[in-house]
């Protein structure tokens, strides 16, 4: 039970990993590698950033068949609905280096689903989504992904038939991705916020469905391939 | 070989309020492809940087989607942004990338991006 | 120094030898080092991350190339403007791939984001972006700074 007057628990240790991530931040400083004000405005940009916009993008294209149209057609415009602007807002104002500004919304039916990764480096949509969880940035994840979808899909809990089609969405270019999953049934009559609650990032990366009910992400340990696949031909 | 070098100052001017890739809209000429076309990924060289996976070479592909013109990877790494192409978004069918792709399930596919100088008709 | 042509196992293009050796200051820091999974759990604290995690995203971004103060450089000639001005210090792609092999070779019980701070330093030491007694140096001064009460 929590003691109401108790203070939040720290951690009241100083790390040899915190100790090296400032001296490797204020000596690429001192060296002249990026400036503090750089570095500052980054942070202050990672900040702003969650998946509750790309969560809240599916909502309303659940709800709303224009918004889910042009959800689809056009990625950019329909993120300024949930308040993200890819380029404007973004302290370049033209996008950041490793984001560009091209998001598509891959939307799934009951025969087709998508599921997200980046093979060569896990390129992620952070403006609209935030940051990519550990699992997805593995190469355990990434070289299995594209070639044993359902294996990977099975470990993350989900099994679907044979007649339904997986796409594997490689995101290697300027395109980030967010899946637009089927809406549930059992969500009859929600709000917009209801809905995004049960839109988990996992769900926006395509490796699980949303269901009523479940409004947490999967965690996972972090493995190595048994079996790295080898990619040459 | 040296790094790849970025021009900051040029995308800025160019990008600012537009967006990258939208910057280099126009620029790319007609397409060779058009939705629906079949094509093959060519096994290009690799020699410097590029972002046309392994597993796609020499396999064939639908195109789904005409998605953006850009300077490919390999020129934006050496600051050349002077010939934007189109990029791809194009289908393949899992059996065709990988040989031991379970029939059963055949419909599964792959979807990537890739730019036109990596593209031939089949 | 590997002796064979190293790679990149995803897009097939050769990568420019990366000395893939270990580093001592790293490798001690990794035997020593307290990680946010082990300290969490030791003072009951829930938040899943080290309070470190974004900055040093941040990082990684800023070397990739950060793009303040345009005006600044947009006023500097182009015959004025030097190689140390080149504002992409480690490219994100090349980063990334040296992570994959790093953490596939040193730091594979190294949890996250302990790894990628590891591999990062890694990196840079290698690319000769700083150097490994400075950066040993600092640890010290900055864990002097942080610990005084």
């Amino acid at each position: 039970m929590a003691e109401k007057h108790k203070p939040a628990p720290m951690v009241d240790e100083v790390s040899d990993f915190e100790i090296l991530e400032v001296a490797v931040r204020e000596l690429a400083i001192e060296k002249g590698l990026f400036s503090a004000d750089d570095h500052r405005r980054w942070t202050e940009y990672m900040n702003t950033l969650g998946p509750a916009p790309a969560a809240h993008l599916v909502a309303k294209a659940w709800l709303d068949p224009e918004f889910k149209k042009l959800a689809v057609e056009d990625g950019v415009k329909a993120s300024l609905e949930v308040g993200i602007d890819w380029i404007n807002s973004m302290p370049t104002n033209f996008g950041t280096p490793s984001d560009y500004c091209n998001l598509r919304v891959l939307e799934d039916t009951p025969k087709l689903k998508h599921v997200v990764v980046c093979t060569l480096c896990s390129c992620y949509p952070r403006p609209i989504l935030g940051q990519s969880p550990e699992w997805y940035r593995t190469p355990n994840y990434r070289r299995r992904l594209v070639r044993w979808p359902r294996q990977v899909l099975a470990e993350f809990g989900l099994q679907l038939p044979a007649d339904v089609e997986i796409r594997v969405e490689d995101s290697n270019q300027k395109s980030r991705f967010v899946v637009l999953p089927v809406r549930p049934e059992g969500t009859e009559g929600w709000s917009e916020d209801q809905l995004a609650e049960i839109a988990t990032r996992d769900c926006l990366i395509g490796v699980a469905l949303p269901k009523p009910g479940v409004t947490a992400n999967a965690k996972l340990p972090v493995h190595p391939a048994v079996n790295p696949v080898d990619h040459d031909h | 070989m040296s790094k790849p070098h970025y021009d900051r100052e040029h995308h800025v001017k160019k990008a600012t309020g537009i967006g990258d890739p939208q910057c280099f809209k126009g620029e790319a000429g007609p397409a060779k492809f058009k939705v629906g076309d079949k094509v093959r990924v060519k096994d290009l060289p690799d020699i410097f940087y590029n972002r046309t996976q392994v597993y796609t070479r020499g396999a064939p592909a639908t195109v789904a989607e005409l998605v953006y013109e850009s300077p490919p990877a390999e020129d934006e790494a050496w600051d050349n942004c002077d010939n934007p192409e189109w990029f791809y978004s194009l289908i393949f069918k899992q059996t065709d990338l990988w040989p031991d792709y379970s029939d059963t399930f055949a419909n599964d596919t792959l979807e990537t991006e890739l730019p036109e100088r990596w593209l031939e008709p089949m | 120094m590997t002796n064979s042509v190293n790679k990149a196992p995803d897009t097939g293009q050769t990568l420019p030898d990366l000395d893939t050796s270990p580093i001592e200051l790293l490798e001690k820091i990794k035997r020593e080092g307290r990680a946010w999974d082990e300290l969490s759990e030791q003072y009951g604290v829930d938040n899943p991350d080290p309070p470190w995690r974004l900055s040093l995203e941040s990082t990684c971004d800023a070397l990739n190339g950060g793009y303040w103060n345009i005006s600044a450089l947009c006023e500097t000639k182009e015959d004025d403007r030097k190689p140390e001005d080149e504002d992409r210090k480690l490219d994100a792609l090349e980063r990334r791939q040296e992570e994959d092999e790093l953490v596939n070779q040193h730091y594979a019980d190294i949890p996250f984001p302990e790894r990628q701070l590891l591999s990062l330093a890694h990196s840079m030491i290698r690319h000769g972006l700083i150097d490994e007694d400075d950066l040993a140096k600092h640890m010290k001064v900055v864990e002097k700074r942080l610990n005084m009460v």
